[in-house]
């Protein structure tokens, strides 16, 4: 096989900034699109969040107020005892006021995070399912040249992401962009004077944000580029281990990795670092407002212009002030890690899928499961040829093995039929239409295939069997069992055709295997039958079994098979020689032997052994 | 926390780092615990009308030095304790890594590639963050609180404090009882993310199946399920996991309001002054931290411990093969090769794989090895190559016990090409001389690239022998994998070159033609094949069949023994070769 794989590896791609701007508003738009159905959901949230950041910012301007009009008074050595005593009782109902913002905090809070993590969880099943099932319809070409485990990752991971998107970034941005005008708010509603003073330091906050924010950017990205590079060279060392140690080169390789993983605790340091002098740097700014403030409120107390209560409040507020602005900071890096996540999801989306195929259905038993190749051509790369005019037909009921050395294009025929892939030029017809013409599920559904290699799902053997289709039900998966042989080997399992088996580490003989694939295949009766080396790598023994199997199906289904083995090709009713992605020769048996070509030298010499 | 004494070399030798982290984490917290103490007096002297610019200034003195002091600590404590737990990640990193580089053959079997891989990378970065964030936590959360029940009852007495301390004890048990179902809950929604990555694995691996059954949308429904049934496990544990910050507020909101309340009696009775009941509402808010935090480290932790327990089985696991301390040095000129009743079998209660085999194999010769898949063929191979040590007999290379050479004499006296060639991403020239960029040796290269031919083809490649490959560049054909593959073997210039099934993805000319080229170097050459095209020339010839030698000869003598494995082989192949044939005729 020379399909030539032009593998990519999509967690490598590196995108320009540009590039990574113009994607980023495109994708976030499709992914409002996800949310915008459970709009109700994120309008109450948002309420909710108005509502909390609200009752929290209430607070501090509660215990001013108390201090300013009941504290004085119950120190007050001036007031009666009277007074005093109603000044309690307002200040115990101020009391229970802020007990009532604490518990609406509370429910607000709570629900607030239950309703959003719910919402984005329905928001993640469905961006999941869609991409998954995506994923399956895509064209078998694509998956010739996307890793499957970036394919997993795509699904698992880094929809994974996005559920902080939904989660945390929404509620944290609102709630912090609220808090902060808020407090804004309520600082103006204290004192105007000092609020402005206060505000100035707003602009260099600001400005030291974005220039940390732009540093950690840098940093965050070769981050993500040596951590997937460091992932690369593990994948690749472990499997390539045998080699590494049979050459002698464990190392050469240990300095290699120990470069990339020096390299990326580097980079760390140089984020701890940036870190440390961020965090202290606006530790050191609230410090500097705060003595600022008693500067200010302190003179200003002095000349009796500024109640106690409001310069606590103040302080109160200063101290919450400071926290959106990490916490913004902090998410900034939530949501680029979301937008690359975002954009891989939406770029994989934009694969086309898998044609659909023709109008014609192909209703049950009625494919009379003719075929012909009208001067096929085709090429898995656009170069490279792998069948050359190739022609032939196939009538119904008859059976056609393909002959020929590795890579000679007999599986290619088997692929082409199936509509795996398309041809370049020529026509392949079924029952005298084209293959295009019918609709790709039925076509395949029609069409019974036993390769090679058999994949099994964990789970039950019956289920493998029936591979849950609609149209098979256990009964028929038994029968089929029955009618391959594999009835005895699955009865000797310790649960029979419940048994639990797996794909790796499967207790299942090569054989056992083979045989549960036929038994799968034969379990819908397909008209047409393609065995693709089926028999191949199997014991003298199993091959027996299925000889017999074959033969107790074949009878008026059209069968093609690929095979090594003169004595499966022996009974063919027509033997199409392939070489080089042309038929070197074809016709039946008799006339092959007639004509002294390759098969007939080959017929003899075995006829003449087993004589 | 036994998990941890894989690191206490580590921790041993960045102690003092560990050490002035925790000391500034410490300063840091006393200094901030003062700054209510500075507002306290000003409000003090504010309630007495005694505020004076003097004593404005003095405490805005304390607060910009607090201030300094705070900022400088957390610079220390960022510095020190996150920049040792970034290093300690470097060093477990790299210790797994080579570790994976000693450990043999029957490892990697045991162990997905996938698993390994986490290792290095998720729980590395669990234990990472118990012993930054986590250590943080933990000393940060019971300083804050010792310390803040400390100013407390020193700033408005006992009585009072444990007044607006009520609350602790009811804190410090919501954090305990959640904590367990919290564990669960998580578990679970891991558990069944793993299951839903398993789901999505596997199927897709199925894609052709799945194609050729059009068994699409019941694959579809398959995923709905266990998609939904993530979604109810996350559900699940947001309706806990939501609760615990607005609870912990709620708790410490509640306490809060019952000193309010008790307080302003106090502060009638002037038990306590305006400045005292400033100070204790700001320490009541400074409470709420360390018990969120608390729960973190519980959390923080145990992640910790778990992926410490993954990372200590493994290193935990010693290599089977094991170098000879006091190896006897090989004479590389002349090698001899001798199986003397070598069985193997992978543990005691498997089957034998190999059953008494023996052979010899004399310097120069050519050595083939034919049988069907699963026969024994690689295992012989295997065993060789000291990927597995026999379980009976004994091999010899030049009358010395394989087990008693040092590893780097075995694997440079053999030179191996595999039948599924592993290349790695870096440049064609790089894969072949498997070497340091800076030792590599150009003409070296091209020779033995002239020798497997490819050198031509490598040439006509833009970027010659500089082309990377793989992933990132471009991706070769399988004949062209295994002559850069035959290539390196070249490269390595051993006395033995091994080919397991190396040359299937070649035609039978260009393979003829390396077999005439192997012989001009005289070198002892052993093939496994399932060809007879490729062994018939060689001075022995062994069929294997389940684990025993059922024939021993040459190409001659085997044709010979009528209905035997090989000449059943023989006749089978014969269409192959016809065509073979035909095609270097046309």
């Amino acid at each position: 096989m020379s399909k030539n794989k032009q593998q990519i590896n999509p967690d490598l791609e590196e995108y320009t900034k540009e590039q990574l701007a113009s994607r980023k508003n495109f994708s976030l738009k499709r992914l409002f699109n996800y949310a915008i159905v459970h709009w109700p959901w994120f309008i109450l949230s948002f309420l909710l969040i108005v509502l909390t950041t609200a009752s929290t910012l209430i607070q501090p301007r509660i215990i001013q107020v108390l201090i300013d009009k009941d504290i004085s008074i119950l120190i007050s050595d001036y007031e009666s005892q009277v007074v005093k005593d109603i000044a309690l009782i307002s200040g115990a109902k101020k009391a229970l006021f802020y007990l009532f913002t604490v518990i609406i905090t509370f429910i607000g809070t709570y629900l607030q995070a239950y309703i959003l993590n719910s919402t984005g969880q329905k928001i993640l099943l469905n961006i999941r399912q869609n991409l998954y099932e995506h994923i399956l319809k895509l064209p078998v070409s694509f998956f010739d040249r996307y890793p499957i485990g970036s394919l997993v990752t795509r699904v698992t991971n880094d929809t994974e992401t996005l559920n902080e998107m939904f989660t945390s970034v929404f509620s944290s941005v609102l709630r912090n962009a609220f808090t902060l005008v808020g407090i804004i708010i309520s600082m103006f509603l204290l004192d105007v004077k000092i609020a402005i003073r206060i505000l100035v330091v707003l602009p260099i906050l600001i400005i030291i944000s974005l220039v940390f924010r732009n540093v950690m950017q840098k940093i965050y990205f070769a981050q993500r580029r040596l951590l997937s590079i460091i992932n690369t060279k593990l994948s690749e060392n472990i499997s390539g281990m045998r080699t590494i140690q049979i050459f002698n080169q464990e190392k050469q390789i240990s300095e290699e990795f120990d470069e990339v993983n020096q390299e990326y605790l580097i980079l760390s340091e140089k984020e701890v670092r940036n870190f440390a002098i961020y965090r202290p740097a606006i530790e050191m700014i609230r410090s500097f407002v705060i003595a600022a403030l008693l500067w200010f409120g302190g003179l200003r107390n002095l000349e009796g212009v500024l109640t106690f209560g409001i310069l606590n409040a103040f302080i109160d507020y200063i101290q919450r002030f400071f926290n959106p602005i990490l916490e913004l900071a902090e998410t900034y890096n939530i949501i680029q890690s979301a937008v690359t996540s975002t954009s891989r999801i939406f770029h994989l989306l934009d694969e086309p899928e898998e044609t659909s195929g023709g109008k014609i259905a192909i209703p049950d038993k009625t494919l009379r499961g003719e075929i012909e190749f009208k001067n096929v051509w085709f090429a898995y790369n656009d170069s490279e040829w792998i069948l050359k005019d190739v022609s032939f037909k196939i009538e119904a009921g008859q059976f056609v093995a393909f002959v020929g050395a590795t890579g000679a294009g007999k599986s290619t025929i088997m692929n082409l039929l199936m509509r795996f892939y398309d041809i370049q030029k020529g026509q392949i017809l079924l029952d005298g239409r084209d293959i295009k013409k019918y609709k790709i599920t039925d076509l395949r559904q029609s069409i019974g295939v036993v390769q090679q290699d058999v994949f099994l799902y964990s789970g039950l053997v019956i289920d493998n069997i029936t591979l849950k289709r609609e149209n098979v039900s256990s009964r028929d998966g038994r029968k089929a069992a029955e009618i391959v042989n594999a009835n005895s080997f699955i009865c000797e399992l310790p649960n029979q055709y419940n048994q639990h088996i797996t794909e790796r580490g499967s207790t299942l003989s090569v054989g056992e295997r083979q045989l549960l694939s036929f038994a799968r295949t034969l379990a819908t009766k397909p008209t047409l039958l393609i065995l693709d080396e089926a028999t191949a790598n199997i014991d003298t023994e199993t091959e027996a079994l299925i000889q017999d199997a074959i033969r107790n199906m074949a009878n008026k289904r059209t069968m093609l098979a690929v095979a090594h083995r003169i004595s499966t090709i022996a009974d063919a009713d027509k033997i199409i020689v392939l070489h080089k992605g042309r038929i070197a020769e074809q016709g039946t048996k008799d006339e092959l032997l007639a004509h002294a070509g390759l098969f007939s030298i080959l017929y003899k010499l075995q006829y003449e052994r087993t004589e | 926390m036994n998990e941890y004494r894989t690191i206490i070399p580590f921790i041993k030798e960045n102690r003092w780092r560990y050490f002035w982290g925790i000391l500034a984490l410490c300063i840091v917290d006393i200094a901030s615990l003062l700054v209510p103490q500075v507002i306290k007096r000003f409000a003090d002297l504010a309630q007495f009308n005694q505020l004076t610019k003097t004593n404005i200034f003095e405490s805005i003195f304390w607060i910009i030095g607090l201030g300094i002091i705070v900022a400088t600590g957390r610079y220390g404590w960022r510095i020190n304790i996150f920049g040792t737990a970034r290093k300690l990640e470097y060093w477990l990193r790299s210790k797994l890594f080579n570790h994976y580089l000693r450990m043999d053959d029957s490892f990697y079997t045991d162990h997905r590639t996938g698993d390994l891989m986490a290792h290095v990378s998720n729980d590395v970065l669990m234990v990472r963050n118990s012993m930054g964030g986590g250590i943080i936590m933990i000393f940060d959360a019971l300083f804050m609180t010792f310390f803040t029940i400390f100013m407390m009852i020193s700033t408005v007495g006992l009585k009072i404090a444990l007044i607006a301390l009520s609350a602790l004890p009811f804190l410090a048990l919501t954090v305990f009882l959640m904590a367990k179902p919290l564990r669960e809950r998580s578990r679970e929604v891991q558990d069944t993310f793993s299951e839903l990555t398993n789901e999505v694995q596997e199927n897709i691996s199925g894609i052709h199946n799945i194609k050729a059954f059009s068994i699409e949308n019941n694959r579809a429904k398959s995923f709905l399920k266990i998609n939904k049934l993530y979604q109810s496990k996350n559900i699940n544990l947001v309706k806990l996991s939501a609760a615990f910050d607005p609870l912990i507020t709620l708790i410490a909101g509640i306490a809060f309001v019952i000193f309010i309340i008790f307080g302003l009696r106090e502060l009638m009775t002037n038990n306590i002054t305006i400045g005292d009941f400033v100070a204790v509402i700001q320490y009541v808010g400074i409470m709420i931290w360390p018990m969120i935090a608390l729960g973190m480290v519980v959390n923080t932790f145990q992640r910790g411990i778990a992926g410490m327990t993954r990372i200590n089985e493994i290193l935990a696991i010693k290599s089977k093969i094991n170098e000879s301390e006091e190896p006897i040095p090989l004479n590389k000129d002349k090698i001899e090769i001798e199986f003397k009743n070598v069985s193997f079998r992978y543990s005691q209660d498997l089957p034998y794989v190999l059953k008494n085999v023996s052979f010899q194999i004399k310097d120069g010769q050519t050595f083939a090895i034919l049988g069907a898949t699963g026969a024994g063929k690689s295992t012989i191979l295997n065993l060789l190559l000291r990927r597995y040590d026999v379980t009976a007999g004994n091999i010899y290379i030049n009358n010395i016990d394989i087990r008693d050479l040092s590893f780097e004499d075995l694997y440079q006296a053999i030179a191996l090409v595999e039948q599924e060639s592993f290349l790695f991403s870096r440049t064609i020239a790089g894969n072949i001389a498997f070497q340091a960029q800076s030792e590599i040796e150009l003409a070296r290269i091209r020779r033995s690239a002239k020798f497997a031919q490819i050198d031509q083809e490598i040439m006509e490649m833009p970027e010659q022998y500089e082309t990377w490959v793989g992933e990132r560049g471009v991706t070769l054909s399988g004949g062209q994998k295994q002559r850069i593959s035959i290539a390196r073997a070249h490269y390595q210039t051993a006395k033995v070159l091994v080919l397991d099934d190396a040359l299937s993805a070649v035609d039978t000319n260009t393979e003829h033609h390396f077999l005439n080229q192997i012989k001009d170097l005289k070198s002892t050459l052993l093939i496994v094949s399932q060809r007879i095209s490729t062994v018939k020339d060689a001075d022995q010839i062994i069929v294997i069949q389940e684990g025993k030698i059922i024939q021993h000869g040459n190409h001659e003598s085997l044709l010979r023994e009528a209905d035997s494995f090989y000449a059943k082989l023989h006749e089978r192949q014969l269409l192959e070769s016809q065509l073979n044939r035909n095609n270097s005729s046309s």
